[in-house]
């Protein structure tokens, strides 16, 4: 039995470790730039969703705010680089800091709320972020901030006429955001989230600390969100509140998640691979008439993929390796 | 030696209602204490007490030396307080055995020895053939074994059962019974409540008896059926004039 769950867990690191091989070598063959802008932010979306599953997957805590930590690491890279010439390294890991410390925060008051409450608190604050920053004079209020663009340079993590340096991090990011799961998913903290999530009042009996558990998978989840919002940062030279902030980033972190299977190791990067391209392709190819007919589209092809797979597609495939070998 | 556990004059009340009304109880170290009575007299309330769910209105719980009547139920476990629940609280999208590590946790941060012990307590228990089925899919009487299993991971000191046999087929709850012995064997205190007496009593060393809120009678269960109390609390006055 215990021989078995140890092959299991080397499975999934060998299996990670091709697909990350594989995909390494993807720009190799595709040169095209509007292609590797999708390859760019469908494994950013499989970083985020993959952050975001660790407190609304494993912990059960559903989050439709995680925007906010997004949009955090988004202007503290940004604000820290043009205000005060601190390198975006140091303003990723700043902004995943504050992040972390302030889901903290609003977890103190937020983890005592259950179900649809807590669910409702987490969009009304992210709601009550993006009005801070619209206001904010010095972080640029509405008007946003414009980073000032250099030469191509690792330091400054700038890249005017590339996308691969973008394209490496985000596979970078992505990996790590896997990594870290799959490396929890087998630790106490795993367990206790588990246990959270399927029943806190059984949990407590067995020496669970719910409140601590709740906190700990939000600081993980929401610093690794906001090392991601930092990363948008730098690839798109210019954030304003809407467009790092805005209440679509928290849903396009929950659905590939959701698509793929919640609460899974392998859900998000799936979910993110069939949904980012889909997005970015009807927006490309139907969007722009402004009869949106983009969104039917894409709505339609979501609901009829969660008909099709209601624990998402993770769920879908273990079934039919079942029915397989039955 | 002193008790394992103690109740001190425990008083709960839940605005106006009258739970549990001066209640002082001991179990004493390797015990196995049945405490019985009829519905409502309070047994669920005291065990919640006892568990850490929520602190007593008045009075103090002791437990192996301490007071802990303020620490909150993880606390408890850590400190040997393991527990069942009447209605079983399974983690229904794990499997058996994860269910039994979230348990044996407490004690090793290991998980290779937590996961030792979890299959060590799912052999003990006979649930180590459905190790890797999903909780969900268990049956009610595995079900219950495996709230067993997951407070025996716990490794406590003293095991609360909260109507373990209660709606077994009979031979399911002999197996139950066998069970509970052997956990006792192994060390564990056991204060359980149930509500057949036919199944508690030949299994307990003790027995109390709540109603309406009251401790009404302890002792040994061969004297326990014959309290005329205890008849009338169960069955009503006429029966007890008649044994």
């Amino acid at each position: 039995m215990d021989a078995q769950f140890a092959k299991r867990r080397r499975r999934d690191l060998v299996v990670a470790a091709c697909l990350i091989a594989i995909a390494a070598l993807v720009p190799l063959f595709v040169t095209d730039v509007f292609t590797q802008n999708i390859m760019v932010l469908t494994l950013m979306y499989a970083a985020l969703s993959q952050s975001w599953n660790i407190l609304s997957g494993y912990c059960g805590q559903i989050s439709l705010g995680h925007a906010l930590y997004f949009g955090l690491g988004a202007y503290t890279t940004a604000l820290l680089f043009t205000k005060f010439g601190v390198l975006p390294w140091f303003g990723m890991l700043g902004g995943g800091v504050i992040a972390a410390l302030i889901a903290m925060a609003l977890g103190y008051p937020c983890f005592r709320l259950r179900g649809h409450y807590f669910v409702i608190a987490t969009i009304v604050i992210a709601e009550i972020g993006l009005l801070l920053f619209q206001n904010w004079s010095w972080a640029g209020a509405a008007l946003g901030i414009d980073i000032p663009v250099g030469h191509d340079s690792w330091l400054t993590f700038q890249f005017g006429r590339s996308k691969l340096p973008y394209f490496y991090f985000a596979l970078a990011l992505a990996a790590v955001a896997w990594f870290v799961t799959w490396w929890l998913e087998d630790s106490k903290w795993g367990f206790w989230w588990r246990a959270v999530k399927d029943n806190p009042e059984a949990a407590e009996s067995l020496g669970v600390v719910v409140f601590d558990s709740k906190m700990g998978a939000a600081a993980v989840s929401a610093f690794l969100v906001a090392v991601g919002g930092g990363f948008y940062a730098q690839f798109v030279f210019y954030i304003d509140p809407e467009s790092v902030m805005g209440f679509q980033f928290s849903l396009l972190m929950a659905l590939p998640a959701v698509l793929g299977g919640i609460g899974t190791l392998w859900g998000p990067p799936l979910g993110a691979v069939i949904l980012i391209p889909l997005t970015e392709l009807t927006r490309a190819h139907m969007g722009g008439s402004g009869r949106g007919v983009d969104l039917i589209v894409y709505g339609s092809l979501i609901v009829l993929i969660s008909l099709a797979s209601p624990q998402g597609l993770v769920g879908l495939f273990a079934r039919l390796r079942k029915a397989l070998l039955a | 030696m002193t008790a394992l556990l103690e109740t001190r004059a425990v008083t709960q009340r839940f605005s106006g209602l009258v739970a549990n009304s001066d209640v002082s109880i001991s179990v004493g170290r390797g015990e196995i204490v049945g405490l019985i009575g009829p519905n409502g007299a309070g047994k669920s309330t005291l065990f919640n007490l006892i568990a850490g769910v929520f602190p007593p209105t008045e009075g103090a719980i002791w437990f192996d030396g301490c007071d802990v009547t303020r620490l909150p139920a993880a606390e408890r476990c850590r400190r040997g307080v393991g527990r069942t629940f009447q209605v079983v609280k399974s983690f229904e999208t794990m499997t058996v055995i994860d269910n039994v590590i979230v348990g044996s946790l407490v004690r090793s941060t290991q998980m290779r020895e937590a996961r030792r012990k979890a299959q060590e307590v799912l052999e003990f228990t006979g649930l180590a053939a459905r190790a890797d089925v999903l909780a969900s899919d268990l049956v009610p009487a595995e079900k219950r074994r495996l709230e067993v299993a997951r407070a025996l991971a716990t490794s406590p000191k003293l095991l609360l059962l909260d109507e373990v046999l209660t709606g077994l087929t009979p031979a399911e709850a002999q197996t139950g019974v066998e069970l509970v012995r052997r956990v006792r064997d192994t060390g564990v205190t056991v204060l359980m409540v149930e509500h057949v007496m036919e199944i508690v009593m030949p299994l307990v060393d003790r027995a109390i008896v709540l109603d309406l809120g009251k401790v009404l009678v302890e002792g040994k269960p061969a004297d326990i059926v014959r309290n005329p109390k205890v008849i009338s609390a169960y069955l009503g006055d006429r029966h007890a004039v008649g044994a």
